[in-house]
């Protein structure tokens, strides 16, 4: 994913010159030709984050497009003043390009994470969030960031997650069926793509087909479609890997609690508090209870 | 010089009025930078054609008051918004928003952020080979974020010698004096090292001033420490650190615009 949205970014500089790269001390093999090729439209502002947002809202008011590139923690953690002041309060067109989302880099340990991203995020007016679950959106989101003339965060996971869509052409803004079915909808973004996609695989085999439904664009999210597509569903499930209290879930439980829809929610996400577990992505799925095994579990016990 | 002395008071002044009139703080603030900002305006800063101006940001946006009056009396900003400062559906906030006036180039408030914005626009102006400088006032509470030495480390570096910092050397923060809080001095040896040209200057003396800014930067960003008085102008407000938050009276503003002539 990280590299589809990179080689779609640093292949419009070919035909832009207003461009520029940002990197927090990131990008080993991922910048290393193109800083070579575009050496004034790359920088290295190194291990000082609140200096890279404040210097990149800079170069922005100077006339450049400027992508942003640092783990996601170190991108919207360290310098969220930076990020809110200079960037979202001032609605300059800088694009937080975030790698590691969820807990995409385990066993790196807890201050590598990002599990409560979309909990900052939505503290930040004028913020377009994007979280794309394969290739295909993580190319078409950097399309969109491509052109917005305002702030964007897109959350990445790291590389080599699998391609999702069989369509290469859609609108970003709205949700995504990647799969039809009927009575359970599992709403997914991100990088929990995979196990949802398995779950999938799982249920059909027992006779159950779920509506998969993308969400790529979180924030401002596109609440009517969101609505619209699963109006006749009995359950919906929203499943993620980030923290359940403050992430997609929650947003979808407040829209739930306004709207008063006919259907069922249940939301899968992190418990809220701090991991000590030492265990790979998978490993820590399983036992967070985010896993193909517990989507399945919580359809089949709805729908018992 | 004696032109810029003269729009000097009537900066002060105005600020002064607009002190009293929003019953608001950071007088002191205000005053202490208000020669700084005349030299820029009246003699420095280039600013026509608007579209191709140098930058000017106040970073140490609490004294957004100096700002106002400057852009109102070199007539950027008309003189009737300044009536609605700090006023319940007024037109301008206690610190910077730049949507709300022309002339103020980034929002700013919390302190180590408009410096760092203005490496980026500097060094985004030499990227695109334009001339356009960048200069940006800072407090010396302010040059205690962590940020602005994140910035200095980087700007000699990326040899960004069309950007000027200026310290308000005032000698009084929030609540002391910097160098009874933390190991402050040697300002001008803590630049240098960071690879800045560096100058000291009495920041009252408008000649010195532009001296400082007319200085050749030897390739490197520059610095320049400008020593001066916390509410400047106004003798019972002089160094005083109360007039860091205390309110314009209608009898202090009698006393103070007599002062100033």
């Amino acid at each position: 994913m990280r590299n589809a949205f990179i080689d779609t970014v640093t292949g419009a500089f070919k035909k832009r010159d207003d461009l520029f790269i940002v990197s927090g001390d990131g990008g080993l093999g991922v910048f290393d030709d193109f800083k070579e090729t575009h050496p004034d439209r790359f920088l290295n502002l190194g291990v000082a984050e609140q200096n890279m947002a404040s210097f990149s809202a800079g170069l922005s008011v100077a006339g450049f497009k400027v992508f942003m590139y640092n783990i996601i923690p170190f991108l919207l953690y360290r310098c969220y003043e930076q990020v809110r002041n200079d960037i979202c309060y001032q609605e300059l067109p800088v694009v937080l390009v975030g790698i590691g989302s969820g807990i995409s880099y385990a066993p790196q340990g807890m201050t590598h994470y990002s599990v409560e991203d979309l909990g900052i995020t939505q503290t930040l007016p004028n913020l377009t969030v994007l979280s794309p679950i394969d290739p295909v959106e993580a190319r078409i989101a950097a399309d969109y960031a491509l052109c917005a003339d305002k702030p964007v965060y897109v959350r990445l996971p790291k590389r080599g997650e699998p391609l999702i869509h069989t369509s290469t052409e859609f609108d970003i803004t709205k949700p995504q069926v990647i799969e039809n079915g009927n009575d359970v909808a599992i709403i997914f973004h991100g990088s929990i793509a995979d196990e949802v996609i398995d779950a999938g695989v799982k249920l059909k085999q027992d006779g159950i087909r779920p509506l998969l439904l993308s969400v790529p664009m979180i924030q401002p999210l596109n609440i009517e479609a969101l609505l619209d597509m699963v109006d006749d569903m009995k359950l919906v499930v929203v499943v993620e890997e980030h923290f359940e209290n403050c992430g997609l879930g929650n947003i979808i439980k407040t829209i739930y609690a306004s709207a008063n829809p006919s259907w069922s929610l249940k939301t899968l996400g992190l418990p809220f508090s701090f991991i000590h577990e030492v265990k790979n992505t998978k490993g820590m799925r399983e036992f967070s209870g985010i896993s193909a095994s517990d989507i399945v579990r919580t359809v089949k016990e709805f729908l018992k | 010089m004696q032109n810029v002395r003269d729009t000097a008071k009537e900066i002060r002044r105005t600020v002064i009025e607009m002190a009293h009139h929003s019953k608001g703080g950071h007088v002191g603030s205000a005053l202490s930078c208000v020669d700084i900002l005349a030299v820029l305006y009246w003699k420095i800063l280039k600013l026509d054609p608007w579209q191709e101006r140098d930058i000017f940001i106040l970073s140490k946006a609490h004294a957004a008051m100096a700002l106002y009056s400057t852009l109102a009396i070199k007539g950027i900003i008309d003189r009737t918004i300044l009536d609605g400062y700090c006023q319940n559906n007024g037109t301008l906030p206690a610190h910077l928003d730049k949507l709300t006036a022309k002339g103020v180039e980034v929002s700013a408030g919390s302190l180590g952020h408009g410096f760092n914005i203005g490496l980026g626009i500097a060094y985004g102006f030499k990227n695109k080979k334009n001339n356009r400088k960048v200069y940006a006032v800072i407090g010396d509470g302010e040059s205690q974020e962590g940020s602005i030495w994140e910035g200095a480390l980087f700007a000699s570096k990326l040899g960004i010698d069309n950007f000027t910092a200026i310290i308000d050397y005032n000698n009084l923060q929030g609540y002391g004096r910097p160098c009874e809080i933390c190991s402050y001095e040697p300002v001008s040896e803590k630049w240098k090292a960071f690879g800045w040209h560096a100058i000291e200057v009495d920041g009252h003396d408008m000649g010195s001033l532009a001296g400082a800014f007319e200085e050749d930067h030897n390739g490197k960003p520059k610095v320049i420490i400008a020593h001066t008085i916390k509410g400047k102008g106004v003798s019972f407000m002089e160094n005083q650190l109360i007039w860091h938050y205390y309110i314009v009276t209608d009898e202090h503003r009698e006393k103070a615009l007599s002062n100033i002539e």
